[in-house]
């Protein structure tokens, strides 16, 4: 299911960043094999983290350092329309891996490398993790915001290991698509300081000097001007989205403030900050979030609760997200039933999910070898050896 | 516009799009090499106030041509004919409306791949809500899953629901036209902001059954900041180091040692909260006797991740930035010469690139009518009943 039916994609990631974006173009209905370590993936002891990014795989457990090992994954590469991974700069080459030794073997492979900081230069044999890139590319220092004279603020959300996840896969689709077209394969690389530049992407310099930029945040952390910002309520958090044509005018009047809509413009509200925005606070208070989310919606004021998740619990339970795809249920070998997010994105001709649970280590050994066309004893040989391996009573990892 | 020599050369891309989520997502292919026309109200996309729009808007050409008005449409209709993809960011029912949907252009165009990124999904019951990015955010309860410097939601300034969407629409789009190849047939793929929400929660939001797991509760919501907000310290100079320490490396001197600090043993800390709390203060005063970027590069020497917390401007300075091609000067019609990030995906084959600064309104409206077989007859009679525009400063 999904349009990318039929697209083969081996999985040499581990971690965050490569695994996602390999489930990324599962989830898109590509056949994605995982090939995992006989010790097991580094990342399976952080439990949700790794869940979170390894769904609907099939997975191959494979000490690549063993020559049948890394002949098994070379047989692998044959198969694959995409190899995709985010080892450290030169790790898979060493392996017997790296593009030129998969190329040779198919040459028309897309083949993505995703990085931490990038291909060449000064740091590109490092790894690193997502908040160095949050550091770099200014997420924290806004979201102190430090330019108001508070400590800079990590975002939990691992934002940075997200944006590179995501552009890899954009750029292995957009390297597939030419490989459909033309045959030639080729091979692409990104990384989380590229992506996460994407997410600074609004910044540029004019004549070698900073360009005018957003309105920053305000100390609290509240917003960027009195018409969008958070508003603290009798019960609750109001976010306001007053921009629209005649919006400012009607929250003042709905919030008991009409004489306010004599500051009739966004650079006119943020001058006045200081002016308005104690008051608005101050009126807010008298009501609910919901009450007042109702009253400025009949106002024609753009407005939305600002809602307690209860760590996932709402919207992974909500009817409409059920009822359109947006929550994957699913069982899990040892976790019994698992809920996560659903589709991401929908398709008229080519429905995406259902959606399956993140693999036990070399869960599909076993049928992935046949289909390569090894034989019952070597497998079993192979298995005997240490050089592949198939969950048994031995199986030592909590998922 | 400089040609185009990415992988999706010969790509043709109708942007109707909007706001954030859907120009960044069509930038990401345009640079990939599609080719894109901006097709703008009269007056010129309003959002064009914004600054980022001088980067986000980069790489395509832009067409005005009034939907409202009959013969609008059918210029549009008339490029339709050449394009492969539409890219829509209105709220539900506004194409309908115009009577450009899917189901409409599909039964003339059904190679067409047409993209709908709304701020939640048809069908849902906030479909008709207001979709700014921060409304999403708060509805979809990102505010309040960070933890800031007070109890209760706080307003991402970074407009996460959106910046999510744009590699949602391109990926979208591109296995929309992967599977074209194959079957011959376009289809509506569609996103949006709310379903960008999620993909940031493949750590966060997930539940399973088994309650003796070790991990069941761990990446629940702290207050104030947990986890990697305690690897930023303060310098001597006023700046921030972020001291993730992991980097996959095996380092040649710990950051105790760099420090001038006692060495710890991390088990015994680990089992210890007062000791923990002693070895917390020594290292943040450790840390306010040094300057950041000495530090920073001390670090890497050991074989240790650290980078300055800096603004986002500043990362036009950052040498891997530099070495990784991401610092471009792009001439823009009306800022003159600027500095901009490059092109994210680094494609060996068939490199992409920027293609040129943000045009101005209309700036191409007479080019690509002429393109569909527009006369010149015709296009001055358009223009002069307003229909189209062209070539245009924009001013609010």
């Amino acid at each position: 299911m999904g349009p990318l039916n039929g697209v083969i994609v081996l999985d040499l990631g581990q971690y965050l960043a490569g695994p996602y974006g390999a489930m990324l173009l599962g989830d898109l209905g590509a056949e994605v094999i995982k090939v995992e370590p006989v010790r097991g993936d580094a990342m399976r002891g952080a439990g949700m983290p790794f869940l979170g990014c390894q769904r609907g795989k099939l997975d191959l457990a494979v000490d690549v350092k063993a020559p049948e090992g890394l002949e098994v994954v070379l047989r692998l590469a044959e198969l694959a329309d995409v190899v995709h991974h985010n080892m450290t700069k030169g790790t898979a080459a060493r392996l017997g891996v790296g593009y030129e030794d998969l190329k040779a073997r198919n040459p028309g492979l897309v083949h993505c490398n995703t990085y931490a900081y990038g291909a060449e230069g000064p740091l590109s044999d490092f790894g690193g993790l997502d908040p160095l890139y949050q550091a770099t590319c200014g997420i924290e220092y806004e979201a102190g915001p430090m330019a108001e004279g508070n400590p800079p603020l990590y975002l939990r959300f691992g934002m940075t290991d997200t944006a590179n996840a995501m552009m890899s896969a954009v750029g292995v689709l957009a390297a597939l698509y030419h490989q459909r077209r033309t045959g030639e394969g080729q091979d692409l690389w990104t990384s989380l300081l590229n992506g996460a530049a994407v997410f600074a992407s609004d910044v540029f310099l004019v004549e070698g000097e900073p360009g005018p930029v957003r309105p920053v945040l305000d100390r609290n952390q509240t917003g960027v001007s009195p018409c969008y910002r958070l508003y603290e309520t009798q019960e609750g958090w109001l976010q306001v989205a007053a921009f629209g044509p005649g919006q400012w005018s009607q929250l003042c009047r709905v919030v008991g403030r009409p004489e306010w809509d004599r500051f009739d413009t966004v650079a006119a509200r943020i001058d006045a900050r200081s002016q308005l925005e104690p008051g608005l606070e101050q009126a807010f208070r008298a009501r609910t979030a919901v009450a007042w989310q109702m009253m400025l919606a009949d106002a024609g004021v753009a407005a939305e609760v600002s809602i307690d998740t209860y760590d996932g619990e709402i919207p992974l339970h909500d009817a409409d997200n059920e009822r359109l795809g947006l929550v994957a249920e699913y069982t899990h070998p040892t976790l019994g039933t698992m809920r996560q997010f659903g589709s991401l994105v929908d398709f008229s001709e080519t429905p995406t999910g259902p959606f399956g649970p993140a693999p036990l280590v070399g869960q599909h050994t076993r049928p992935i070898m046949e289909r390569l066309g090894y034989s019952g004893e070597e497998v079993d040989d192979l298995l005997a050896r240490g050089v592949i391996y198939e969950p048994g009573e031995d199986y030592r990892w909590t998922i | 516009m400089r040609p185009s020599a990415g992988p999706l050369r010969g790509v043709r891309i109708l942007d109707l799009s909007w706001g954030i989520a859907g120009p960044v997502g069509v930038l990401l292919l345009a640079e990939l090499g599609a080719d894109v026309i901006k097709v703008e109200p009269p007056g010129g996309d309003p959002f064009r106030e914004q600054p980022a729009y001088h980067v986000w808007n980069r790489s395509r050409r832009s067409v005005v041509i009034d939907l409202k008005h009959d013969e609008g449409r059918a210029a549009f209709v008339r490029l339709c004919e050449t394009a492969d993809v539409l890219v829509e960011t209105f709220s539900p029912g506004t194409m309908g409306r115009l009577g450009l949907s899917y189901q409409a252009l599909a039964e003339s165009f059904p190679r067409l791949v047409y993209c709908s990124v709304p701020a939640y999904p048809p069908g849902h019951r906030f479909a008709e809500r207001p979709g700014w990015d921060a409304l999403v955010q708060a509805r979809a309860g990102m505010q309040n899953e960070q933890p800031g410097w007070r109890p209760g939601p706080v307003f991402l300034h970074f407009p996460a629901p959106s910046m999510a969407a744009c590699f949602l629409l391109a990926s979208g789009v591109l296995s929309a036209l992967v599977h074209r190849e194959e079957s011959g047939r376009g289809q509506h793929v569609q996103t949006s902001l709310y379903q960008g929400v999620f993909a940031f929660t493949t750590m966060i939001w997930q539940e399973h059954a088994r309650s003796d797991a070790p991990f069941r509760m761990m990446l629940g919501k702290t207050y104030p900041p947990g986890v990697h907000q305690t690897s930023l310290f303060e310098c001597a100079d006023g700046q921030w180091i972020h001291a993730a320490t992991m980097n996959g490396r095996t380092p040649t001197r710990t950051p105790e040692e760099i420090l001038g600090l006692d060495p710890v043993d991390p088990m015994a800390l680990y089992g210890d909260p007062e000791l923990r709390a002693r070895h917390e203060t020594d290292l943040r005063a450790a840390y306010l006797r040094r300057n950041c970027r000495e530090l920073v590069e001390e670090f890497h020497q050991a074989g240790l991740g650290a980078e300055a917390v800096t603004p986002m401007s500043d990362v036009f300075t950052h040498p891997q930035f530099l070495a990784n091609g991401m610092v471009e000067t792009v001439e823009d019609p009306e800022l003159g010469s600027t500095t901009q990030i490059g092109v994210p995906a680094v494609l060996a084959g068939t490199p992409g690139a920027i293609r040129g600064g943000q045009p101005r309104v209309g700036e191409h409206t007479r080019d690509v009518l002429t393109e569909v077989g527009y006369s010149v007859a015709d296009i001055d009679r358009l223009t002069g009943a307003g229909v189209v525009e062209e070539g245009a400063t924009w001013a609010p």
